[in-house]
């Protein structure tokens, strides 16, 4: 069979809702979309991680210590688990993790814009966790469809494990909502902090040829905006309802158009942040992820080797 | 001919019912080569069920720990669970909101189209 006959087949199987394993076959197109988006997937749990365990040490109580220690395990597992998806993937390129790792501190590839920003006080680090992993979880709960069914099994696992992110996350929140004046200010100013590199989490507006070609291949079946708007309907009321003012006065549901109004990130700034690493924290945190390669590598190699 | 004359092994058989779901151990069987116990496990364990993979394991392959404490959970880790926070319910209506759950949030997400009703529920919390 021709390429062109595969391929026609292959778009009509997914279309259908049928999943595809590694072992099959698959248009290059369809497996450089899954790398690209797996392999940032899988790099920014791990640069995820950085914000919060600068906060390890110094965590109001023990439990909270203990948990924010658990979620740092959680994430870097998370990692662990979605690389060995882009390693079977990349695998006819010659790419294993080696190489995977290397792209991360070479700047060859991206990680989400959130993970660029600093975590400053304790209302950022429980932010991160209510609505930073928030974001993430409808994220993620999207992609439980995708039609690559390796990445589809690893992701129910790692929403299973995000519900415990979720509780942890809001439950910081809101004891620093019952907390004093000066605690609810500090949680305020968190969220002003937070709120646009939220918005941009989702990505732009407009659905991108990348994106169309994943909505096609059904790796995705959602749009940035589709998955923006649940976010908000979700989050907003709670947000509102902890008393916070969100850092948008134009901010509503509008009942004639099904959909919530907010002001736009500025798109620009953001993007400049993810695709040059230029946010307040990226090279710090690139620069120790570059250490910790480089002291770690004999583990890599004690563990590819077996020495 | 001559794998015939070794004596049967014990082979571990592993089913898959769906690409979402994991390979699930279901039993195990005795025969003399691979190719003999796929189909062996196959009558044995899929006569009825439609299933989607088959992966038959010779016993020795398989490698697990021995020591009973292998498993053992030293200490209390309410705080890696769900569990641990169940006082956000109660937190949440002080605020006049209700907790979410990642069920939730998974159901919201798969709808097909965000219905009316819905988003007028959450907005509604506003008002
Ligand atoms: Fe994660
Ligand atoms: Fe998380």
């Amino acid at each position: 069979m021709d390429s062109q006959r595969l391929e026609e087949e292959f778009v009509k199987r997914v279309q259908s809702g049928a999943k595809i394993e590694a072992s099959d076959w698959m248009p290059d197109g369809y497996r450089h979309l899954l790398i690209k988006l797996i392999h940032m997937h899988a790099v920014s749990e791990i640069m995820g991680v950085y914000p919060e365990k600068e906060w390890v040490p110094k965590a109001p109580n023990l439990r909270r210590k203990l948990a924010l220690m658990a979620k740092v395990q959680d994430e870097m597992g998370h990692g662990q688990l979605l690389l060995r998806i882009v390693e079977d993937l990349a695998a006819p390129y010659g790419k294993g993790r080696e190489e995977l790792l290397d792209d991360l501190v070479e700047g060859k590839v991206k990680f989400h814009n959130v993970f660029h920003m600093e975590a400053r006080t304790w209302a950022d680090a429980g932010l991160i966790g209510w609505l930073i992993d928030g974001a993430a979880i409808i994220n993620q709960a999207s992609l439980l469809s995708t039609s690559y069914a390796p990445y589809a099994r690893i992701l129910k696992r790692i929403c299973a494990e995000e519900s415990f992110h979720m509780q942890h996350g809001e439950n910081v929140i809101l004891s620093i909502a019952m907390g004093t004046d000066e605690q609810r200010k500090m949680l305020q100013d968190s969220l002003d902090y937070w709120w646009y590199s939220l918005l941009f989490f989702f990505g732009p507006l407009e659905i991108t040829p990348a994106a169309q070609k994943m909505l096609h291949y059904r790796i995705r079946t959602k749009t940035n905006e589709e998955l923006r708007q649940k976010f908000l309907a979700k989050y907003v009321p709670r947000i509102w309802s902890l008393g916070l003012t969100i850092p948008d006065p134009t901010l509503h549901y509008d009942s004639k158009l099904e959909r919530w109004h907010y002001a736009e990130p500025e798109w620009e700034v953001f993007q400049k942040i993810v695709s040059e690493n230029k946010g307040p924290k990226s090279q710090e945190r690139i620069a120790l992820r570059r250490i910790a390669q480089d002291q770690h590598k004999w583990v890599r190699l004690a563990m590819t080797t077996g020495i | 001919m001559e794998k015939q004359t070794e004596p049967s092994g014990v082979y571990e058989v592993f089913v898959q019912r769906d690409h979402l779901d994991p390979m699930m151990h279901v039993g195990s069987l005795l025969a003399p080569t691979n190719e003999l116990a796929l189909q062996l496990a196959r009558e044995n364990f899929t006569r009825r069920e439609q299933i989607l993979q088959i992966w038959v394991v010779p016993r020795t392959h398989i490698y697990s720990a021995e020591e009973d404490d292998f498993h053992a959970r030293e200490m209390d880790r309410s705080y890696r669970e769900v569990s641990g926070y169940t006082e956000n319910g109660r937190l949440w209506r002080m605020f006049k909101e209700k907790e979410i759950t990642l069920e939730e949030i998974v159901r919201y997400v798969e709808q097909k189209k965000q219905s009316k009703h819905d988003l007028h529920r959450e907005e509604s919390h506003e008002s």
